[in-house]
């Protein structure tokens, strides 16, 4: 009871207060008043009482009814909870400036579309592709910033995207990016397939004393992990050896991957040197995240003005006819005429 | 008995009655009137250098708060009560830029992404730590301009390092193309900046000696030969280390005044967690957003006005006149 009354709301509550003058016609009628000498010396009529009830009853129903009205009540919108099929995506963009740059290492001139351009316009394809995916953005360069919650609203969604070609910041700071697009996912049902994609056009040495964290957390939210490594031409591959000493500060890159592949989640690297080999990537990701997602939909609110009006209306089309009906004792008996009204609490009918 | 049609016809009890049936009658038939409200679309960029984490105002428990957070508490106020249509984007600001996080987003249909967003905001974001703030001020109103939004810019306004005795950089765009609000955060007294460490946690407050207290690049000042110690070479600042209250922090007013006039921006003081709609739909650019006004409450009204007196009406009558005979039935 308390359940379905709940799904029950209106716009303006205070109005509610001037339900109590719904009361008012069991006091006071609107048809004439007529005193009568005694009213008791008349048989007891039952249809006379039957009609001064329904006048009452239908002007109690008049008032509540506007008042309810005009309170404007309306049954509230749903969240109906469903499952398609989807991912929960936590998308990890790399904001520093080498991102301002094209595949070939150049400020972009021309056609030319640089990295960050390249990837807004197909990841911005992305989302929204399919309904039920949620995304999460998250920025990083120095520091890591959340850009966008993890959201159904595809909207927000690209608009954060369209933000990522503007110029960017200074370095490359992988692990508190990574850090923070893991967050991202929240303590939510371990069911969802949950994927973690960091767009990135390079690499960093992660610190040694935050792989042991970082490691925990992985191990905690074990989302699927995508790398798309935007590379600049010429520059050094994912597996790629160094030819000198083998360490992490001269192949970030290789050590990173390195570092991924050690997290125990499933993880693809997708090595991507221009605009058609990012589009493949995606596409490849969107076909590996197909897992039934739970996804709500809202049932919008239905407006229920119109029983409350229906209903004053009803009452006031009783009210009307009663007093179209109204016989004037007075005038019909002309003789008893007094001169003031007094207060009866008789109808006449 | 006859029934005295034309007599209850001219009843003006009748007649009310009447009256609130035809009105009620109109609830189902009138449809809403289209109408055009004014809406806002602002980039609101946020200030998040360490000056941002004076507490100087009181939260409702009393407590101290921080500016960031009521700056955050003022933000989140703000989409809240803005028309359904407004569109909002969001910035942050430190060193000398500004960082578009997301191109504006509609504050009803988003309001759920748009309001997580502001709720983290947070100085842990900063990518560096000078807080130029002109130099940002004057980038924030050339990206509005791109994203052909008003501005919104949160700032308590101190520079640091302190602008040199030659001034700030100068504005270049047109006064005025872009309007919007440059909004003060802070109290007017002084009061300790917090310190944190790099792991970001907070380990007291910024001494007179850990800021550059006067900004000695470019020429000297004018007064520069007046100082102790002063020596065209050696010493062309004077002899004597700066000194100075650049370690503390209230909001430079009449410092974010006059960038408001040069840029043609309006200033208000940012008192507390909220407030900020009425003021930024006064000082914004209004964009027509399509609305709807429902006419049925009105109309509702006056039929419930007109039946209430058909009611009460005999009510009063009685009271006006001076009874001279009272049958009462018990």
């Amino acid at each position: 009871m308390g359940g379905a009354l709940a799904r029950f709301a209106v716009d303006a509550p205070l109005v509610l207060w001037l339900l109590p003058l719904a009361l008012l016609p069991l006091r006071r009628s609107a048809q004439r008043v007529v005193p009568v000498a005694a009213v008791d010396a008349g048989p007891a009529d039952a249809l006379s009482q039957a009609v001064g009830w329904t006048l009452r009853f239908a002007g109690c129903l008049t008032l509540a009814g506007l008042v309810v009205g005009i309170a404007g009540p309306y049954r509230r919108g749903e969240t109906i909870t469903r499952t398609g099929i989807g991912a929960q995506i936590s998308i990890l963009v790399d904001r520093s400036g080498s991102m301002n740059e094209t595949f070939a290492g150049r400020q972009p001139s021309g056609a030319e579309e640089s990295k960050a351009a390249a990837s807004r316009r197909l990841l911005g394809d992305f989302v929204g592709s399919r309904a039920h995916d949620q995304f999460a953005v998250t920025a990083f360069s120095t520091a890591p910033m959340l850009v966008v919650p993890m959201t159904d609203r595809h909207a927000a969604v690209r608009a954060a995207i369209q933000a990522i070609d503007r110029p960017g910041l200074d370095y490359t700071n992988v692990a508190r990016g990574l850090a923070m697009g893991l967050a991202q996912f929240g303590p939510q049902a371990a069911n969802v397939s949950r994927a973690l994609l960091m767009v990135s056009d390079g690499a960093a040495v992660i610190d040694p004393r935050v792989q042991g964290t970082l490691r925990a957390e992985f191990a905690r939210v074990r989302p699927n992990l995508y790398w798309l490594f935007l590379r600049t031409k010429g520059s050094p591959s994912i597996s790629d050896k160094p030819a000198g000493e083998d360490t992490p500060q001269a192949a970030p890159e290789r050590h990173l991957d390195l570092f991924f592949k050690s997290l125990g989640v499933p993880y693809r690297a997708f090595e991507a040197e221009g605009p058609e080999a990012v589009a493949a990537a995606i596409r490849q990701i969107e076909a590996l995240e197909r897992d039934p997602i739970p996804y709500t939909e809202q049932r919008p609110r239905r407006d229920l003005s119109w029983v409350a009006f229906g209903a004053a209306l009803f009452g006031l089309l009783v009210l009307v006819a009663g007093k179209l009906a109204e016989a004037d004792l007075r005038r019909a008996r002309g003789a008893n005429r007094l001169v003031a009204e007094a207060p009866s609490e008789r109808i006449a009918a | 008995m006859k029934i005295p049609l034309a007599r209850n016809l001219r009843d003006g009890r009748f007649q009310a009655l009447a009256g609130a049936t035809v009105l009620t009658v109109l609830t189902f038939v009138l449809p809403a009137l289209p109408l055009t409200r004014n809406g806002v679309s602002v980039l609101a960029v946020v200030d998040i250098t360490g000056s941002m984490n004076v507490r100087d105002y009181t939260g409702p428990d009393g407590k101290p708060v921080s500016r960031l957070e009521t700056a955050r508490g003022a933000l989140r106020d703000l989409v809240a009560a803005l028309p359904c249509g407004s569109r909002v984007a969001l910035g942050l600001f430190t060193e000398r830029r500004p960082f578009l996080l997301f191109t504006p987003i509609e504050v009803c249909a988003d309001f759920a992404p748009l309001d997580g967003a502001l709720a983290v905001l947070d100085w842990r974001m900063a990518w560096e730590g000078d807080s130029r703030i002109s130099a940002g001020l004057f980038r924030a109103v050339e990206m509005a301009r791109d994203l052909g939004t008003d501005l919104l810019f949160i700032t308590d306004g101190q520079e640091a390092p302190p602008l040199p005795s030659t001034g700030g950089p100068t504005f270049d765009g047109k006064p005025g193309a872009v309007r919007g609000l440059i909004v003060g955060a802070g109290a007017y007294a002084l009061s300790p900046i917090p310190r944190y460490n790099d792991r970001g946690r907070e380990i007291g407050f910024y001494g007179a000696g850990d800021v550059q207290q006067e900004n000695r690049f470019g020429p000297p000042p004018a007064d520069a030969e007046s100082r102790e110690g002063y020596n065209p070479r050696n010493a062309p600042f004077g002899g004597a280390a700066a000194t100075g209250s650049e370690h503390l922090s209230s909001v430079r007013e009449p410092y974010l005044k006059t960038l408001a006039s040069q840029t043609g921006l309006t200033y208000a003081h940012l008192d507390g967690p909220g407030g900020l709609g009425p003021r930024l739909l006064a000082a914004a650019t209004p964009r027509p957003l399509p609305g709807r006004l429902d006419l049925r409450p009105f109309l509702g009204g006056a039929a419930l006005a007109l039946v209430l007196a058909v009611f009460l009406l005999p009510i009063a009558r009685a009271l006006s006149v001076p009874r001279a005979l009272t049958l009462k039935k018990a």
